[in-house]
């Protein structure tokens, strides 16, 4: 289940939004807004500030100028309401060893939904939508690089959200991959989700983007 | 050695050349620390082996039934060591380089293991002329007994060291050989007449003051033929393994030397492999029992880890008992409990690891932190309690003694155990405070600061096995140590992202 947001309003509110630290600029000072059931994929060269703006908008990072609101709201990753509109990867999520890909899976879908047999079904259509049926009994360390990208984005995407933000999902996947994941997120995108991906990748940019903010324009 | 694995192994060790000055320098730090740290410890523990209650420690009627189960235990141990680091080790490219060569590796490799065998040898020779020599100054044993000992000593450090290359080169082998050798030491333990049937027996047998005939022909003869199965055991090392242990080792070192002592640890966790089928999570049921059975069956894929964290707990139970006991160490084995139980738990609390690294990442469940690590501490809670009690409980009515005691000094002992587990978990990276230099005349004392918080889970733990010996006395310590616990996680906790 997606809840879809507001379709007609705002999701994403970025206004001159920028952090330094120490001294060095890691996001030159960016504004855009992200409307429900859109894709912003964020672009630019290494070391422009993507993964820096996700984490802001993650809540994971204070910005140093501008203000951030999500759905209206000011971030705040401690916050419940927040945590529940908001799904992201930004780097692998932590895994535990000694559990299998579908026990991670079922897991995380069981401690967002009520019903056990909506939260088992959300996990194992989320499986097979990434292609990893038959890596279900496998544990993390058996994974190779690609399969653990497609199975830490099985991970975030098992909850219901408002908002997925996503740091590079291409990494370390070959093509026909790829192109499952942009149909995956199509699919979110298209229920209503609003998106926010950083990328290098121009297969997903041109097939999600609703909008593109460049950030080496920004810099 | 092989002329060209010398000059190979001269150009390696060529690459950091050190000057006079340094080594000078490098001799003083050496002698300093010998003299600052090693020699009051040492010191101390010659007059504790010689005091009435040491002496009487190792001329109890127990003592070589537990010098027969120290030694299978050792030697099983060593063995299981060998599967994950084995003494045949050099850096990874210099493995790869002599391994790869038609160089034999009994040449190649001799050097790593003949120095891990000299560190192995000196330390039971000296820990066997430390009982003897503690007996003979009571005039329990003779210069005789005294002298057999100590080349009992030499002998059990020689095969401790061919077990562990065994280790290293038959993995597969080294499981179940380990597990006979641990069952019939416990038998010959036990069983002071199977004693002189088995190698660990003969050191029963060896042992001062007990009046046998001392099985000098055997011990060597052991010593002797475990010296000849060394070359074929190097010989038979796969560099491919040789390597991966090597890689491993190094990484594990650069970890440690920064103090990073969990990732460090965590290198050498066992993955599991088995139990993939078992279903470890049950969405029907109540959030806590999913949590609960989750890790429950998270432990049970790697049935070596929870077996041995199991036992350990057990062990602890029994050691904090025996603590309470009049006349007994109370302290040392207390902190031995303590020391035991934060090993103990270590198999358990993959969850409450799990939790921390969750609650300082970005969110991935749909409850609260807080609900998060409560519900992933059930399960070592339930454990540790269980296991601990019983343990004290059995041991009690075993020696005889009232189990109240014991039993409250035990579910103490696990809380505060498992307190500072999560307090480890959530330690995160080193404070930049202490990484500030404390220039003192005896050198940087922020340094010694950097390894206690390193290694603060377990001096917490050690105090608390230590402090919940003396609760009978007095119960300020365990409740000092739980506050500081409990400050020191509560501290972490706010400071987690």
């Amino acid at each position: 289940m997606i809840p879809g947001g507001d379709s007609i309003g705002i999701v994403i509110e970025m206004d001159d939004v920028g952090v330094v630290a120490n001294g060095v600029t890691l996001l030159a000072p960016v504004s855009v807004t992200t409307s429900a059931g859109e894709a912003l994929v964020v672009r630019g060269r290494n070391g422009t500030g993507k993964s820096t703006l996700l984490r802001v908008l993650a809540g994971i990072r204070t910005p140093s100028r501008g203000t951030v609101r999500v759905a209206g709201e000011a971030v705040a990753e401690r916050d419940r309401g927040f945590r529940r509109r908001v799904s992201a990867m930004i780097g692998l999520p932590p895994m535990a060893a000694d559990l299998t890909v579908l026990d991670h899976v079922t897991l995380v879908a069981t401690t967002w939904l009520d019903d056990a047999n909506e939260a088992a079904g959300l996990a194992r259509s989320v499986i097979a939508e990434l292609g990893l049926d038959a890596l279900v009994e496998r544990f993390p360390h058996e994974l190779s690089s690609g399969q653990t990208q497609l199975f830490g984005l099985a991970v975030v995407l098992a909850r219901p959200f408002e908002v997925l933000i996503l740091d590079e999902p291409e990494q370390r996947l070959d093509p026909e991959h790829v192109e499952a994941v942009v149909r995956v997120l199509q699919a979110r995108r298209d229920a209503g989700a609003t998106l926010a991906i950083a990328t290098h990748s121009a297969v997903l940019a041109d097939r999600m983007a609703d909008q593109t903010l460049s950030l080496d324009t920004a810099a | 050695m092989n002329g060209r694995s010398q000059a190979a192994q001269r150009i390696w060790r060529a690459r950091h050349p050190r000057s006079r000055g340094d080594r000078l320098f490098v001799a003083y730090a050496v002698l300093m620390v010998l003299l600052i740290a090693i020699a009051p410890v040492v010191r101390a523990v010659w007059f504790s082996a010689t005091s009435a209650v040491g002496v009487a420690l190792f001329a109890s009627s127990a003592a070589s039934g537990v010098a027969v189960l120290i030694t299978a235990v050792l030697w099983s141990g060593a063995l299981l060591l060998g599967r994950d680091r084995g003494p045949a080790l050099l850096p990874p490219f210099l493995i790869h380089a002599l391994g790869t060569s038609d160089l034999p590796r009994s040449v190649v490799l001799r050097g790593p293991v003949l120095r891990a065998g000299a560190l192995v040898t000196a330390t039971t020779t000296c820990a066997a002329a430390l009982v003897a020599g503690s007996l003979a100054s009571h005039g329990l044993t003779g210069a005789l007994g005294l002298g057999v000992f100590v080349l009992t000593g030499v002998v059990v450090g020689i095969v401790t060291t061919v077990a562990w290359l065994a280790g290293q080169a038959l993995p597969r082998l080294a499981l179940p050989i380990a597990l006979g050798v641990i069952v019939l030491g416990v038998v010959a333990a036990l069983v002071p007449a199977a004693q002189p049937f088995t190698p660990w027996g003969w050191v029963g047998v060896a042992y001062p003051g007990r009046g046998s005939t001392p099985p000098v022909i055997g011990l060597v003869a052991l010593a002797a033929g475990s010296i000849a199965v060394a070359p074929p055991l190097l010989n038979g090392l796969r560099v491919a393994e040789l390597i991966a242990q090597a890689t491993r080792w190094e990484s594990a070192s650069t970890f440690a030397a920064s103090l990073d002592l969990s990732t460090a640890a965590a290198l050498y966790q066992a993955h599991p492999h088995l139990g993939r089928r078992l279903r470890a999570v049950r969405p029907a049921r109540p959030l806590w029992a999913r949590f609960l059975i989750r890790d429950a069956v998270g432990a049970i894929r790697t049935p070596g880890r929870l077996i041995a964290g199991v036992l350990a707990l057990a062990a602890a139970g029994t050691l904090l008992t025996l603590a309470l006991t009049p006349a007994a160490p109370g302290c040392l084995l207390g902190a031995l409990a303590g020391l035991l139980a934060f090993a103990g738990l270590g198999p358990l609390t993959d969850g409450i690891r799990h939790a921390a690294s969750v609650a300082s990442d970005l969110p991935l469940y749909g409850i609260g932190d807080e609900h998060l690590l409560a519900n992933h501490a059930l399960f070592p809670l339930a454990v540790v309690v269980v296991v601990l009690l019983a343990a004290a409980a059995i041991c009690a009515i075993v020696i005889g003694v009232t189990a109240l005691a014991p039993v409250l000094s035990s579910f103490a002992l696990g809380l505060l155990a498992l307190l500072a587990r999560v307090g480890n978990a959530l330690k995160g990276p080193m404070p930049p405070a202490l990484l500030t230099p404390v220039p003192t005349p005896a050198g940087d004392v922020a340094a010694a600061a950097r390894v206690a918080w390193s290694l603060d889970g377990v001096l917490l733990a050690t105090a608390a096995g230590a402090s919940a010996a003396l609760t009978v006395g007095s119960p300020y310590p365990l409740i000092a140590t739980a506050a500081f616990l409990v400050s020191i996680g509560v501290h972490r906790w706010r400071h987690r992202r």
